[in-house]
């Protein structure tokens, strides 16, 4: 299941521009105090945290691996107990200063560094849909939203079918189609084909006013190209907007790379990945839990990590908009 | 400041606010809006409390109902016809919303709720106060109050919905639902602002006729010497909270005593001839 | 209104279309040949091109494409002669893997999946407007931010971790409730809910966090507006000023998206299915992914697209029904 931020759509019916017109249309006064604002928050600090720490743990994977001694694809039969159908030997899952996380039950995988790797897997995915996704949505929305008329019908007719789409089910059917190769490549333009629409609606909706605006008709009087009043003008206006949704996306983004892992359509074994581990887990959670709850601890902590941090930009940009 | 009644007898003040401060607490410490404000109504009379926005004018009326917002302070002596409001417990405060003091505001169509056909509305504040009336009986007095503010075609346009309505029938429901009640006072917050200039001033001439014929005090609050000068005999000028000058309309018209009254007037040029105006060109127009 | 009706079918019927080419291309072009997974190991051949002839599928992609949407209003028959397979109308298609149309299988499939998602649409409906409403009431104070805390963590438990946890708390551990199993509800509607108990909250907690955050925001927003001030200068007692001037204009588009995802979860939790053991039409798909049996994928998927179109068309006429303002603007 997938539960897109359909909020956005129910205001449309009083006012005319949905709500991305309460997204601040201008880049807030003062840049300082908002991070201000930001760093007394802390639980968003928390999350940042979190967050930094998943990536300096995705770049240092290797070295990370080297120190812990077992790398991510190496079977350790002696640390599980074949006797008892590969559970691993001692407790809470193995967990032993040669394993620090423990080992997978059946081959004695080392757990640490499949997560190590599986972070790796996740951030890669997460963060260049969230870059494809905004690209598209940003560059159809502009399109859609400044040249209007025929471009904008055509552009809107197709995001309202994507949106119409059942894209979790679809992305499923269509990755389980294609062939293994280059899967993280494929998963992040299946992602993204099927998540612009939402950014490019606001973008659209944003672009539409502010093209209205003054100054923009001074830089069209003075005779400046479309390309220069989009990119010069309108863009810069729309900034904030754009890392607000963008942020409150990246969630989103992390959950259905490990969804779509965890149906088996998603990163191909062995290859690791946090939905694929916990996937792996589900025989075992009875006997073993520890081997789902080391992948499910971490993918929750970051799905809620760029949960709360969305959240808290959003306020952040709308009370900047409101007070400064 | 007062404004006394030139009647003797019983007691002839409406309202009298002594004394009245509403303040809030921001991030900068406390701000007061209203200062200590000083004033009085006789029954029937029609007051105009002017000022530009922020003078607390609004908020002035907004503490008479007790319908401040959450966080807002509230101190001093509002008399309402012998009874003080402000030592009024919630349900009481109730009884006197609506049924014994109307109020009209700015925008008649964010003021009208978009789910309920205008005549659900009328309906509902008069069978809230007057117990045991049958939905068709609250019917024939909504119906009946909007032929009182001359809208055409009453038992139809009684089943449509506000969006229905242009800007100016839209206020006309307004003051036909504060109608229906027969309040002791009305309190009128910018009530011709959010309409076309030509519908303003009929607006108006219906809430002097409305005062004529009801008897009702009136309370005006505008930031438009013009729109004061039609309607109301007394003025309270309001500036930043505090108040500035007080008197009849037409000492504050020919001989205003505060530098700030002058300004507002000198706002407001050749009032006798724009009002004047307004009346013949708007003639046509809400008569549809 | 009957015009504005028939738009809105056509523009339905004109995108369940391209919902259905789209889909037929995509596994047109990608799909394994199924001629090559019927005919087993010992193939030849000259028996690939007997299956491809007996199936249609050496034929142009817009005959095969006009084949099965022929199929779709009219059934259709696989092959000739003795071994020819009838496929009734609506056939979406049939599976070789396990010899039966498509469309059977789903329709044994539909109960659970209806069970699934009503439950979870009726759970997530309370707790999330009654947790919305609670949040609005106290905004700032602490029951609002616990509320605000507890739907943040409610959207970001991907529901298989949920799954797991709660399996592995509720019945390995404290042995709360019995190991699920598939009973029926005339044999023992106790088990038969309990059973069910899981699934519902799993699925209800991402979308009561949602739901939550949503009546929160309407509430509030409603509260500020000007016709609720007017109500409350009218006198109206507050139950009333809520019920009629706050609950009514703040929960109305509550009804959109609510059908939308029902509709959505009617097509198969694929995920919350898989993991219960439930035989609903999302372990259908996922077991189907699983085995690569083409014509049951794309079956659901034109299922799941059916129920979302038709879902968004259901919420469009409430929608013309409950608000007065699109109801008459319509009309005109």
């Amino acid at each position: 299941m997938t539960f897109t931020p359909t909020d956005l759509e129910v205001e449309g019916a009083a006012g005319g521009e949905t709500a991305g017109e309460s997204l601040p249309a201008s880049p807030p006064a003062s840049g300082r105090r908002l991070v201000r604002t930001f760093l007394r928050d802390r639980a968003a600090v928390a999350c940042c945290v979190y967050i930094l720490l998943v990536i300096v743990v995705a770049l240092a994977a290797p070295l990370l691996v080297k120190i812990s001694g077992w790398g991510p694809y190496e079977f350790d039969q002696s640390a599980v107990d074949p006797d008892l159908g590969g559970i691993p030997l001692g407790t809470a899952g193995g967990i032993s200063a040669e394993h620090w996380f423990g080992v997978e039950p059946g081959n004695g995988r080392d757990i640490f560094a499949r997560i190590v790797y599986g972070a790796r897997v996740s951030m890669t995915i997460a963060l260049l849909a969230t870059v494809l996704t905004s690209v598209l949505g940003v560059v159809f929305g502009l399109i859609a939203g400044y040249f209007g008329g025929r471009v904008d019908m055509i552009v809107s007719r197709v995001m309202e079918f994507l949106m119409a789409f059942p894209a979790l089910i679809f992305m499923i059917a269509v990755l389980s189609a294609l062939p293994a190769e280059n899967r993280q490549l494929l998963l992040v333009v299946v992602i993204s084909f099927f998540g612009w629409p939402y950014l490019a609606r606001i973008v659209r909706g944003q672009t539409m006013s502010i093209k209205e605006r003054e100054f923009v008709e001074s830089a069209r009087a003075s005779g400046a190209s479309s390309a220069q009043i989009i990119f010069k003008e309108i863009l810069p206006n729309l900034t904030s907007t754009i890392i607000v949704m963008t942020t409150l996306a990246v969630p989103g983004y992390v959950g259905t790379e490990a969804g779509l892992s965890f149906l088996g359509v998603g990163v191909v074994p062995p290859t690791p990945s946090w939905g694929q581990m916990i996937a792996g887990s589900v025989p075992w959670y009875a006997v073993d839990p520890a081997y789902f709850l080391f992948p499910g601890a971490c993918l929750f902590l970051l799905v809620l990590s760029f949960t709360v941090l969305g959240d808290r930009v959003k306020k952040i940009a709308e009370s900047g908009e409101g007070r400064v | 400041m007062t404004t006394t009644a030139p009647e003797t007898g019983a007691d002839p003040t409406l309202l009298r606010v002594r004394d009245l401060t509403v303040g809030f607490t921001t991030a900068q410490g406390p701000v007061d809006v209203v200062e200590n404000l000083d004033f009085d109504l006789e029954r029937g009379g029609a007051l105009g409390i002017v000022g530009e926005s922020g003078s607390g004018k609004s908020m002035t009326s907004l503490a008479i109902m007790g319908l401040l917002p959450k966080g807002a302070r509230r101190s001093g002596s509002i008399e309402f016809a012998g009874t003080e409001l402000t030592g009024l417990p919630e349900r009481g405060m109730r009884a006197v919303r609506g049924d014994r003091i109307g109020m009209i505001f700015q925008d008649p169509l964010s003021s009208l709720n978009p789910y309920y056909t205008v005549g659900t509305q009328i309906a509902e504040a008069y069978r809230s106060h007057r117990k045991g009336v049958t939905r068709r009986q609250a019917r024939t007095v909504a119906i009946e109050a909007m032929e009182r503010v001359h809208i055409r075609d009453a038992a139809r346009r009684v089943d449509h919905y506000p969006h229905q309505f242009s800007g100016g029938m839209r206020q006309r429901v307004m003051i036909a639902m504060t109608l229906s009640m027969e309040p002791e006072l009305i309190i009128a917050d910018e009530p011709t602002t959010a309409l076309d200039v030509t519908v303003q001033a009929q607006i108006l001439d219906l809430l002097a006729e409305i005062r004529a014929e009801t008897g009702a005090g009136l309370i005006l609050i505008t930031h438009d010497l013009a729109v004061v000068s039609e309607v109301t005999d007394h003025i309270v000028v309001l500036r930043d909270g505090d108040l500035v000058e007080a008197g009849p309309v037409e000492r504050i018209f020919t001989d205003p005593q505060e530098e700030y009254t002058r300004m507002l007037l000198d706002a407001v040029p050749r009032i006798d001839d724009e009002i004047g105006l307004l009346r013949t060109t708007s003639a046509a127009e809400e008569g549809r | 209104m009957s015009r504005f009706l028939i738009n809105r079918v056509l523009g339905m019927a004109v995108v369940l279309f391209l919902v259905c080419l789209f889909t037929f291309v995509v596994f047109f072009v990608l799909s394994p040949d199924p001629a090559v997974q019927i005919c087993g190991k010992n193939c030849t051949p000259e028996a690939i091109d007997q299956i491809r002839a007996n199936l249609g599928l050496d034929q142009p992609f817009w005959t095969q494409f006009w084949t099965f949407l022929s199929g779709l209003f009219a059934g259709r028959t696989y092959g000739t002669g003795a071994n020819a397979i009838e496929c009734a109308a609506p056939c979406l298609g049939y599976s070789f893997q396990t010899s039966q149309p498509v469309t059977d299988m789903i329709v044994q499939r539909l109960p659970v999946s209806a069970t699934v998602a009503i439950g979870a649409a009726v759970l997530w409906l309370l707790a999330g407007v009654s947790a919305g409403l609670v949040s609005a009431v106290r905004e700032g104070r602490f029951a609002d931010r616990f509320v605000t805390g507890l739907t943040l963590t409610g959207m970001s438990i991907p529901n298989y971790v949920l799954a797991l946890s709660l399996q592995f708390l509720l019945v390995v551990t404290l042995g709360w409730l019995p190991f699920p199993q598939a009973v029926p509800f005339a044999d023992d509607p106790v088990r038969w809910f309990l059973n069910f108990l899981m699934p519902w909250i799993v699925l209800a907690i991402g979308a009561a966090a949602v739901y939550t955050r949503l009546t929160r925001a309407n509430v509030i927003d409603t509260l500020q507006e000007n016709y609720v001030r007017t109500a409350r200068a009218k006198g109206l007692r507050p139950d009333l000023v809520w019920r009629r001037h706050a609950l009514r204009p703040a929960l109305t588009p509550i009804v959109t998206i609510f059908g939308m995802d029902f509709a959505n979860l009617l097509g198969g939790a694929l995920i919350t299915e898989t993991v219960f053991g439930l035989n609903g039409i999302g372990k259908l798909a996922a077991d189907s992914i699983t085995k690569n049996d083409q014509p049951v994928i794309m079956g659901v998927t034109l299922l799941a697209a059916f129920l979302v179109v038709v879902g968004n068309m259901v919420v469009d006429l409430t929608y013309t029904a409950i608000d007065p303002r699109v109801r008459v603007g319509s009309a005109k």
